[in-house]
């Protein structure tokens, strides 16, 4: 059922629309002392800073509870802290939260929260329609979506009940990557995966070329595709640099309840 | 996967699939209506409806165990009314059986012959408020994964039960279950929500092209409507026929 | 409980549908003046929720069972208009999905199972003090509110079965209303359970309604929605007025013949009626098998 496509080294037509655009600002995200607090009281976020490159691919990582899946949700508006978030350029206002939210793409944890619509093709379609494109423009960013993440284009009929875990979590991804965001935010990608599809996501994750950030526990994940990773936890940063260095830390990583990903372990 | 139960054979192919949502709305909610407003002595008019619902059922490949199946909940129902009121009479209970047969089995037609997404596209073109159309094709969605959820659920409560409690322990424990089922459709509704503000959700829910309504709507429209009016005015006709011949 | 088509005569299901749908269009109007974006995925998860419930059958005495309503746990935790609107949902997709409850009748339906469970378990259980106290009260209030919604919809579906003449009202109620009073406690001890286990895991969601206090124009509005079915359920019931639609189309009541069990059982006429059924089914058995086995070319647009 799952259609392998190999997606290293073959540009889409996606990705050269999205170089363009990346090239236009420096810094993706700019996020300046943001403090977030729960409703019931409990501090989320404290006196975060955070800047992200156009392109880059950024990891965060932390322990569960650090905040991690917080801090992206304020990436597009969902959630409001006190302190500056700037994307691409533009501080978060609600007169732009459209734009923004064009701009940022936000993938969950779970892919049934994502997929709501009776069909898949509703759900790749449940962005661009709410942006406005043209309705003869939305077929073609369905099947640009679909092919992106590796999907039968048969698949767009189907319920989304009826696919695999594995399916849903692609066609999570497309629902994001049809309304052509310059940043992807994700939560969690590779969690309950087998090695498989595992292997197939990383291989389309890497494939994109929008700025990434990637909030996960899978850190050998981490070591094949971010060339930086921030450490969050209770809230605060405390880390920020080269990945395989900053994985090697044993003190470190065990300081915030994470451990060496084994194929680190070796080279010291 | 159990979901089937809910539009099993609306993805089949047959003359009455491919005609748009509306068209069958209308179509057999103006059946229904007529059937239940046929007088209790017409025998023709009741024979008119099932012969023509008995085409319809024939032209749509519903397979008919499956409607029969269906109708049979009906049964009870019946049962009950002969035994409260039995100076009916047959005359009267036939009549009730008639009828709510009839009307049961157009419903039944009416819902496996098209798919739930046009449906409500449907009745949202007919007029229906926006909010019981999202409601309704939330609901849809989130069944599924609901069952799912109450399963595993119930399959955790039998692993760790030797037998049935008393029934007040079993009260709590359905309680609880369903305390928990309750927090964690809140909290996926809160999941959703944001899933579909970061996708642009302002409000509005849009909808993708529907079908298209072609002659072959209106054909089956002005065919419903034809067999309509002549069972009403067959007692006009059949009077103007005898004079006419006279 | 769901009543199907063909049971309540055309003038009680025709008015309780115009009653359901200006309570639908109403509640509407209302829900989305208040945070209505947040609401709706709220209020479609819950759907799916309660006509899931719904499903789960639990054994009474003896071999029958009984199953869950949801409305006065609902208008408890949503407030009684979004709670009414959620359980409309759940009772069109029964009839839609399970067959479960008429289309003709769906506006009784709505109006037993989705208005009075929801806005009569609500009044039970503000009346009892549900909603200021903290401590047992809540729970009390709560079953009492479940108990009597269940009632108070029984006893409205009783009346119209009966107003219709399907089943007289005495055995309707003694009926229904007695069998609903036991899995009424269920129902009672179920929502008072869930109440309970809220307040102590989530007591955000249980608080929530407090701050949605309804306004003078709702309680209005829902004494009208209550006062008028039963003014037309008394008129429409009872009356002797012609049926204005049986008027347009001329039906003529006098020609019907009520058929004499007596005049049945001699040989004749029942050979007569044997004949006529026979040749009925045979001619609907031919038209079904003629249209199921035509081959249908689908043309090529």
């Amino acid at each position: 059922m799952d259609s392998c496509l190999s997606l290293r080294g073959f540009t889409t037509e996606t990705q050269r629309a999205q170089t363009k655009r990346n090239n236009m600002s420096e810094y993706a995200v700019r996020i300046t002392r943001l403090n977030y607090t729960y409703p019931d009281g409990t501090k989320a976020l404290e006196a975060i800073d955070l800047d992200v490159r156009t392109g880059e691919r950024m990891a965060l990582v932390g322990p569960s509870g650090a905040g991690k899946s917080t801090l992206l949700l304020h990436l597009n508006g969902v959630l409001t802290g006190n302190g500056t978030v700037r994307i691409l350029g533009q501080a978060l206002d609600p007169k732009n939260l459209r734009e923004i939210r064009r701009q940022v793409g936000v993938v969950f944890q779970d892919p049934n929260d994502q997929l709501f619509c009776p069909t898949v093709y509703e759900d790749v379609a449940f962005g661009p329609l709410n942006l406005s494109v043209p309705e003869e423009e939305i077929p073609r960013r369905v099947e640009r979506a679909l092919r992106d993440v590796g999907l039968d284009q048969s698949i767009r009929n189907r319920p989304s009940h009826h696919l695999s875990l594995g399916e849903r979590k692609r066609v999570a991804i497309a629902t994001v990557l049809s309304m052509e965001p310059a940043i992807l935010a994700l939560d969690e990608p590779t969690s309950n995966l087998d090695p498989r599809n595992r292997r197939h996501l990383i291989e389309l994750i890497a494939a994109l070329p929008a700025t990434l950030l990637i909030a996960t526990h899978d850190l050998e994940f981490v070591l094949a595709l971010c060339s930086r990773t921030v450490l969050m936890d209770r809230g605060k940063i405390w880390a920020d640099g080269e990945t395989s260095s900053l994985l090697q830390d044993s003190a470190l990583m065990e300081a915030h309840g994470l451990e060496v990903p084994l194929s680190l372990r070796g080279c010291k | 996967m159990r979901h089937n139960f809910i539009d099993r054979y609306a993805n089949l192919d047959s003359p009455l699939h491919i005609l748009e949502a509306r068209t069958k709305l209308l179509a057999f909610t103006a059946l229904i209506v007529a059937v239940l407003w046929i007088p209790a002595g017409n025998d023709f008019a009741f024979f008119a409806y099932f012969f023509l619902t008995a085409i319809l059922m024939g032209t749509s490949q519903i397979p008919l165990m499956y409607i029969v199946g269906r109708t049979l909940v009906i049964l009870p129902f019946i049962v009950l009314a002969s035994v409260a009121a039995p100076w009916k009479g047959i005359a009267g209970l036939s009549v009730l059986f008639l009828r709510s047969i009839l009307c049961l089995m157009l419903l039944i037609m009416l819902t496996n012959t098209t798919r739930f997404v046009e449906l409500l596209r449907g009745l949202r073109k007919l007029g229906c408020p926006r909010i019981l159309v999202l409601n309704l094709s939330f609901l849809y969605r989130y069944l599924f994964v609901l069952t799912e959820e109450v399963l595993r659920m119930r399959q955790a409560r039998d692993c760790r039960r030797v037998c049935r409690g008393p029934m007040r322990g079993e009260l709590k424990l359905l309680g609880s279950m369903l305390g928990t089922l309750l927090i964690r459709s809140f909290e996926r509704a809160e999941r959703m929500y944001q899933a579909m503000l970061s996708r642009g959700y302002s409000g509005e829910f849009q909808v993708l092209a529907p079908r298209k309504f072609t002659w072959r709507d209106l054909a089956f429209l002005a065919g419903v409507a034809f067999v309509i009016f002549v069972t009403f005015w067959s007692g006009q006709i059949a009077k103007v026929w005898t004079r006419v011949l006279a | 409980m769901h009543i199907p088509d063909g049971f309540l005569t055309n003038r009680i299901a025709v008015s309780l549908d115009a009653v359901s749908a200006a309570g639908i269009l109403y509640s509407a109007g209302r829900v989305k003046l208040e945070e209505a974006g947040r609401k709706v995925p709220m209020m479609g998860v819950l759907a799916a929720f309660v006509f899931a419930a719904q499903m789960l059958n639990f054994p009474i005495l003896g071999g029958t069972s009984g199953h869950l309503i949801g409305g006065a746990l609902l208008a408890i935790l949503l407030g009684p208009m979004a709670a009414f609107l959620t359980m409309a949902t759940v009772v069109i997709a029964q009839a839609l999905f399970l067959q479960d409850g008429g289309l003709i009748a769906a506006g009784a339906n709505i109006f037993n199972i989705g208005a009075v469970t929801t806005f009569g378990g609500y009044a039970v259980f503000r009346l009892l003090g549900g909603a200021r106290n903290t401590g047992r009260i809540p729970a009390v209030a709560g079953f009492f509110a479940g108990w009597v919604s269940l009632l108070l919809s029984a006893a409205t579906c009783a009346l119209q079965m009966a107003l219709s003449g399907a089943i007289p009202l005495r055995v309707g109620l003694t009926a229904m209303v007695g069998y609903h009073a036991i899995i009424g406690i269920v129902e009672g001890g179920l929502t008072a359970s869930v109440l309970t286990f809220l307040a102590r895991v989530r007591p955000d969601l249980v608080d929530s309604n407090s701050k949605t206090r309804l306004g003078i124009a709702d309680w209005i509005g829902t004494l009208v929605l209550v006062a008028l079915p039963c003014a037309i359920l008394a008129l429409a019931g009872g009356s002797e007025l012609p049926d204005p639609l049986e008027k347009l189309l001329s039906v003529d009541h006098a020609a019907e013949q009520i058929v004499d069990p007596q005049k049945l059982t001699s040989a004749g006429r029942f050979g007569g009626y044997f004949v006529r059924s026979v040749l009925f089914v045979v001619l609907i058995g031919v038209a079904y098998l003629a249209s199921r086995l035509a081959r249908w070319k689908r043309s090529r647009s």
